[in-house]
């Protein structure tokens, strides 16, 4: 069985996609299982500093850097064609894997999330200087 | 949208990050990892994926063919398109990646391409006005064989003429040996008869008188091929055709062996009344085609022809193994000549599927099953 790799791209090339990595998984609070749509997973930023990225998510700080890849990647999707008026033909059920993008470079975040928690405060000075977002 | 992400210099402030609207497992979208040089293939749409469904599927390109590997992830690889949701400060995620497909070169898998090829082969008993749908079985066309075979067409084409197939009415065929030895000696007797040179062969000449003898032009030139190399004719412009003298002597050699084992002193008496005149023999030419067994004070010799061994290297050293436990260095060497494995050199090959041993500092190396 042959499948072509199809590329509409172009001579522009493919669309560049982008990809965000970081180490371990993010969980979703129980509550908002059934409806990530939409939902935000934390903020990017970019310091003017040191080509420095950081990603926050919830309550912690992750800091991370652009790289280029050594190998790109190309995005593919794979089509199953069931059309029913086909039924007659040899390959009815057949695949199509289709280019959509490209990625190039990535986001990538390795170090050990800090929590944005505030230093332990003593007895005395009592909740006075603790970080007023909310901590989930 | 991925510009949002990718163009984070040109934004002063940071960017919300969000599960898409489409968020979900996608697991029709697949990542593929790719070198920058095959990029062209890709792009001018030059690249296919084959394979059975029991098969390991094999990417192609015009002339490579490379296993397909996924390799898992357990970090988080949130993937953002360049389309979605339209704002420029945010970037949603359509999947988390659970990791990526990588390319491996491989050797085309032309052990299936041999074994179609043996289906029916053609030994001159076929009128192909009769043939109808009921004949095809175990015939292949080009495209038949491109839909079974796992190699790209450039080595499959190459894997065609390495197993001397030959395209008859739209088919790839291979021709029986004891027919193709016929059509040989047709030749030698021809040329004999019409005192052709066999160093300078003319092609047309030859084809005509065979195709009068009732033999396909395709098959005459098959014969051309296999047993003679193309050379310039220096006196009238073109080519013509050399016998090829090794080639020749290890047919005759072949088919004096088909007996069955015999002792040295009467194959070589047998061999040398077969060989055409004006051709001599030197047992050097029989390297990779026999084995010699010492039985008592005398030498058997019987065919062991690499060409009738498996193409893939683990299957060939099994085979070789069997045969005999332990090999000299100068002996294993015409069997494996051939092997090819993308990244492995002949001495890889020996490491990784031997076991090398030397009695002595200056004794041949021997080698055996790992």
């Amino acid at each position: 069985m042959e499948i072509k790799l199809k590329c509409g791209c172009g001579e522009e090339g493919c669309a560049e996609w982008a990809i965000v990595k970081m180490q371990g998984a993010v969980e979703v609070q129980p509550s908002f299982q059934d409806r990530l749509q939409n939902l935000e997973i934390g903020r990017l930023c970019l310091s003017s500093f040191q080509g420095n990225y950081t990603f926050t998510v919830g309550y912690h700080d992750l800091s991370g850097s652009r790289m280029s890849l050594k190998k790109p990647l190309l995005v593919l999707k794979k089509n199953k064609d069931g059309d029913p008026s086909k039924l007659d033909e040899p390959t009815s059920s057949r695949v199509e894997l289709e280019v959509i993008g490209i990625i190039r470079h990535r986001i990538l975040f390795k170090t050990r999330p800090k929590a944005l928690i505030s230093r332990v405060q003593s007895p005395v000075k009592g909740k006075v200087g603790q970080t007023s977002s909310t901590v989930h | 949208m991925a510009e949002a992400v990718l163009n984070l210099e040109q934004q002063n402030s940071s960017i919300s990050i969000t599960y898409d609207t489409n968020f979900g497992p996608h697991d029709d979208i697949i990542l593929l990892e790719i070198d920058d040089k095959l990029l062209p293939h890709v792009l001018n749409n030059r690249v296919t994926i084959r394979g059975n469904v029991e098969e390991d599927a094999v990417l192609c390109t015009p002339s490579t063919t490379y296993a397909l590997k996924f390799v898992g992830t357990t970090n988080s690889v949130f993937l953002i398109p360049p389309f979605g949701d339209v704002e420029a400060s945010v970037a949603s995620v359509i999947k988390v990646a659970p990791g990526v497909m990588e390319l491996v070169e491989v050797a085309p898998k032309l052990e299936k391409l041999k074994m179609l090829l043996k289906e029916n082969q053609y030994n001159g008993n076929e009128d192909f006005m009769e043939m109808g749908e009921s004949c095809e079985i175990g015939l292949y066309r080009w495209d038949d064989l491109v839909e079974r075979v796992q190699a790209s067409d450039v080595e499959l084409r190459e894997g065609l003429r390495a197993f001397s197939a030959v395209e008859i009415n739209g088919y790839w065929r291979v021709v029986e040996e004891s027919f193709m030895g016929m059509v040989l000696n047709m030749l030698l007797h021809n040329s004999v008869l019409s005192g052709w040179s066999l160093d300078g062969l003319v092609e047309n000449e030859v084809v005509g008188v065979l195709e009068s003898d009732g033999f396909l032009r395709e098959i005459a030139r098959l014969c051309l091929e296999m047993y003679g190399d193309k050379v310039e004719d220096e006196v009238g412009g073109g080519y013509v055709w050399k016998l090829n003298e090794k080639r020749v002597c290890v047919h005759f050699a072949r088919s004096v062996l088909n007996e069955g084992k015999m002792k040295m002193e009467s194959f070589m008496e047998k061999w040398m009344q077969k060989i055409p005149s004006g051709m001599s023999v030197s047992f050097e030419m029989l390297e990779g085609e026999v084995l010699l067994e010492k039985l008592g004070i005398e030498t058997w010799i019987r065919s062991f022809s690499v060409s009738s061994l498996p193409l893939t290297p683990a299957e060939r050293f099994a085979a070789l193994f069997r045969e005999r436990q332990k090999w000299e260095s100068m002996d294993l060497e015409p069997y494996i000549r051939d092997l090819r494995v993308p990244g492995l050199s002949a001495e890889g090959l020996l490491l990784k599927y031997t076991r090398r041993t030397q009695p002595t500092a200056d004794a041949e190396p021997i080698f055996s099953a790992r």
